[in-house]
């Protein structure tokens, strides 16, 4: 199964809104698209580091992220969901990863 | 065959290593998705709201099927170009033209090197089958027409509204409804045709009103230097 891993720099004072825009619009999109939420982490707040906050989805396959893909181009929500994000972070990395044998399911 | 365009504007506040990592990564598409052929990157010199084309084909929809599933898709491409990537690079362009292309029956576009200008049509959708095969028969004629033009080809935008898979219409029917492509030699060529007397070049210079049982309600253009450097 892949993973796509998204690391995102984000100032401290805009983790909160950073977190409630992934919970309340990219959470429910990108689940109805069709990805499975695996996990939302972020590094401390309080160790004077801009913030990473690292998301990652989950899909069986190439052909079904195709399918995801299509569902969240055609669907407003993600434009939404997109253009707020960006908003409230410094950058970041977007990478696909795929799990090795001797890993833990 | 399918021909395709992927028409971008560049975020304004994108760095230059940004830029290039989204130019190598469509020049090195074909290498890493065989069905990807035919693809040339250019830099618009026109007008047009738009800074990168990447120009590629497949051989046919199941072709382009296996392209837009390929691990380099979702690993390269999508990471320069989903509005939801912290990488992505490129904004929505004002031009309706992200992604346009046609069917055609071979590589009846090929041109190594020299300018490809871009000209989009929006055919009136209520015109007569007729006007719109007249108009077309005269577009893929128009080398003969005007010296300056070594290359004419005109399609119907059918990836427009079929992107996912190169059949099925799954968005609102595009913006531009026809994609015509001249190629020329040079600048100077393309300067020479655009001020020149063929009638194709005047119908150009007036908005195509009226030309053709006024068939062509709008029309945009843009042109680059095929495989050229960023400006």
């Amino acid at each position: 199964m892949p993973y796509v891993v998204d690391t995102i720099e984000v100032e401290a004072h805009l983790v909160a809104p950073y977190l409630d825009a992934v919970e309340q619009l990219g959470v429910p999109l990108m689940t109805d698209a069709g990805a499975f939420f695996v996990s939302c982490a972020t590094t401390s707040a309080d160790i004077g580091e801009i913030v990473d906050v690292q998301i990652v989805w989950a899909f069986d396959d190439h052909a079904q992220w195709n399918v995801i893909r299509k569902n969240m181009v055609l669907g407003p929500r993600w434009y939404e969901y997109s253009d707020r994000v960006a908003a409230l972070r410094n950058g970041g990395t977007r990478r696909v990863y795929y799990r090795v044998g001797f890993s833990p399911p | 065959m399918i021909r395709r365009f992927e028409i971008y504007r560049i975020r304004p506040d994108a760095e230059p290593d940004e830029v290039d990592a989204l130019e190598t990564a469509c020049r090195r598409a074909g290498q890493f998705i065989p069905e990807v052929m035919y693809s040339r990157v250019g830099w618009n010199r026109s007008d047009a709201p738009a800074q990168v084309v990447w120009e590629h084909a497949f051989t046919s929809p199941e072709a382009y099927q296996r392209y837009m599933a390929h691990p380099f898709h979702a690993n390269v491409l999508d990471r320069y170009l989903l509005n939801d990537s912290p990488q992505r690079v490129v904004v929505d362009n004002d031009l309706g033209a992200g992604l346009v292309g046609y069917h055609c029956t071979g590589p009846v576009f090929e041109l190594a090197s020299g300018i490809r200008r871009i000209v989009l049509l929006r055919v009136d959708r209520r015109a007569s089958p007729a006007d719109v095969r007249g108009l077309t028969d005269r577009l893929d004629h128009g080398a003969a027409e005007a010296d300056e033009l070594i290359l004419s080809v005109v399609g119907a935008n059918t990836l427009g509204s079929a992107w996912f898979d190169a059949v099925t219409q799954i968005a609102d029917p595009p913006r531009w409804t026809h994609l015509w492509e001249q190629g020329f030699s040079g600048i100077d060529e393309l300067d020479a045709y655009l001020a020149g007397p063929s009638a194709l070049a005047a119908a150009e210079r007036q908005g195509f009103d009226g030309w053709m049982n006024g068939v062509i309600r709008r029309a945009a253009s843009l042109y680059y230097e095929i495989d050229g450097t960023r400006p």
